[in-house]
């Protein structure tokens, strides 16, 4: 049996709670959905579009449109609040 | 240095032991904590050294590191610093160019997960360069410098750990840039015939400082014919006025590294920081049609840039808001007429300078080069 030493973990502990994703959903007829526009140069083509082609295709409950401040830095708490009560479900892209 | 007596054993990660004899080089490349270079493993006496440096308490928290948010404590501080080569001495740059990193106007957590090719650049002042052997002269940006070399390869091996930072994964840089290994200089105080950098900033001589700032590569700037500081500024305007630098489209913060050479021929047109700061702002820029295609592509906003910014066509756009967002250095060897230009990342993180062991900026008129503000 040789002899042990130890090793040191440069890494640092992570002190964050693990949070469960929603549910999620099976079909979109009658939802609510919101689009977040992070202000990359495209996002606001790709989110326009994609939000055009789903509600060709389901009879959505309405779409609402939001900007971050910055694509760099994340939402405001207040912002995040709003487009939670506003939405049953929301969609982002970065578009680059 | 905040020495103390005591010296903090530290603790074994999570009870890890490996059998006598391990290649602990391999090891830590097998748990994918490298930078791609081999790690200097770390062991008891060394981390010990590193934390007593730091003035022990080893479990006391430095910072958070996004964009994984590890803990940073003193202890896996030390890690970081053995595994980059570093000496014990380095602790008090190390710590103070990460408080810096970590405080809010920077942006690490974009800086870190970003597209673009931005790492931190850390410019060291003071009487620290010298106590530690640092390199401020030949070929400071290159290699050959060990403290030079391990204090900015601490940082990335920090950003890497601790912040997760892992290419393809947190850090999703397109091509980022060789500065990501190690990026770290000391500005040539005893070269420049200018005030330092942290004096022009409202610090002492005789303090010492870290500055970060979230940059591109170092762009050369060739001049060997000019013999005043019009004529040497000009070819850094011409370096600065690139349509494609992330500060043109971004605005945000530059820096300005002047060879001693450029500095000299500038100093004796009488010019001062002050006056070299305002000319290259005034000088530097693009036209506004250049910057999209002249149209091309239709009519372009960029709400990156200013309000203020004039948006016509033949505009002059400015690199950055204001001459105070030119960050001006003078660094490297005493022979050659080159300097460089190093864009910013761009308004997305403004740049940190913080003094070391506590140093503070002092109050009252701000006097540089024998010009006082009031």
């Amino acid at each position: 049996m040789p002899n042990l030493i130890p090793v040191y973990d440069p890494r640092g502990v992570v002190e964050a709670a693990p949070r469960v994703i929603s549910p999620r959903v099976k079909k979109l007829d009658g939802l609510r959905v919101g689009l977040l526009d992070n202000t990359k140069w495209n996002a606001n083509k790709l989110l326009r579009g994609v939000r055009d082609r789903l509600a060709a295709a389901h009879a959505l409950g309405g779409t609402n449109y939001y900007r971050k401040e910055s694509f760099a830095a994340a939402a405001v708490p207040a912002l995040l609040d709003r487009i939670a009560a506003e939405n049953d479900i929301v969609l982002t892209a970065i578009g680059d | 240095m905040g020495k103390t007596d005591i010296i903090d054993a530290p603790s074994p990660a999570l009870g890890t032991q490996v059998p006598e004899g391990t290649d602990l080089i391999e090891w830590y490349y097998e748990h994918g904590c490298s930078d791609g270079l081999p790690v200097v493993p770390p062991v008891p006496g060394k981390i010990a050294e590193a934390i007593a440096a730091l003035g022990g308490e080893p479990g006391r928290l430095v910072a958070r590191v996004p964009p994984r948010w590890g803990g940073l404590t003193r202890e896996v501080l030390a890690i970081n610093m053995v595994m980059a080569g570093c000496r014990p001495e380095y602790a008090p740059v190390v710590e103070a160019a990460m408080l810096a990193l970590c405080e809010a106007p920077f942006n690490l957590n974009g800086v870190q997960a970003t597209t673009h090719m931005a790492s931190p650049l850390l410019v060291v002042n003071g009487p620290v360069r010298g106590a530690i052997g640092m390199n401020a002269g030949c070929n400071v940006f290159g290699s050959g410098n060990r403290a030079n070399a391990t204090i900015g390869r601490a940082l990335r091996l920090i950003l890497l750990n601790v912040g997760g930072g892992w290419p393809g994964l947190l850090d999703k840089s397109t091509l980022g840039h060789p500065g990501k290994y190690t990026y770290c200089i000391a500005e040539n105080e005893e070269a420049s015939p200018f005030a330092p950098y942290h004096v022009e900033r409202g610090y002492r001589a005789e303090d010492s400082t870290v500055f970060v700032l979230a940059a591109e590569p170092p762009h050369s700037v060739t001049n060997h014919f000019a013999n005043d500081a019009r004529g040497v500024l000009d070819s850094v305007c011409s370096a600065m006025s690139t349509i494609c630098n992330n500060n043109a489209v971004s605005a945000g913060h530059c820096a300005v590294v002047l060879g001693p050479e450029h500095a000299a021929t500038i100093a004796k047109s009488g010019w001062k920081r002050h006056d070299i700061r305002h000319y290259l702002w005034a000088h530097s820029g693009n036209r506004w049609g250049d910057l999209y295609g002249n149209g091309r592509y239709g009519k372009v906003y960029n709400r990156n840039l200013p309000v203020w910014y004039k948006r016509e066509p033949d505009a002059r756009t400015p690199i950055v808001p204001s001459p105070d967002n030119i960050h001006l250095f003078v660094a490297g060897g005493e022979a050659g007429r080159f300097s460089a230009f190093i864009p910013g990342w761009g308004h997305m993180s403004s740049p940190v300078l913080r003094g070391i062991a506590g140093a503070q900026p002092k109050v009252g008129p701000e006097c540089v080069d024998g010009t006082c503000a009031v």
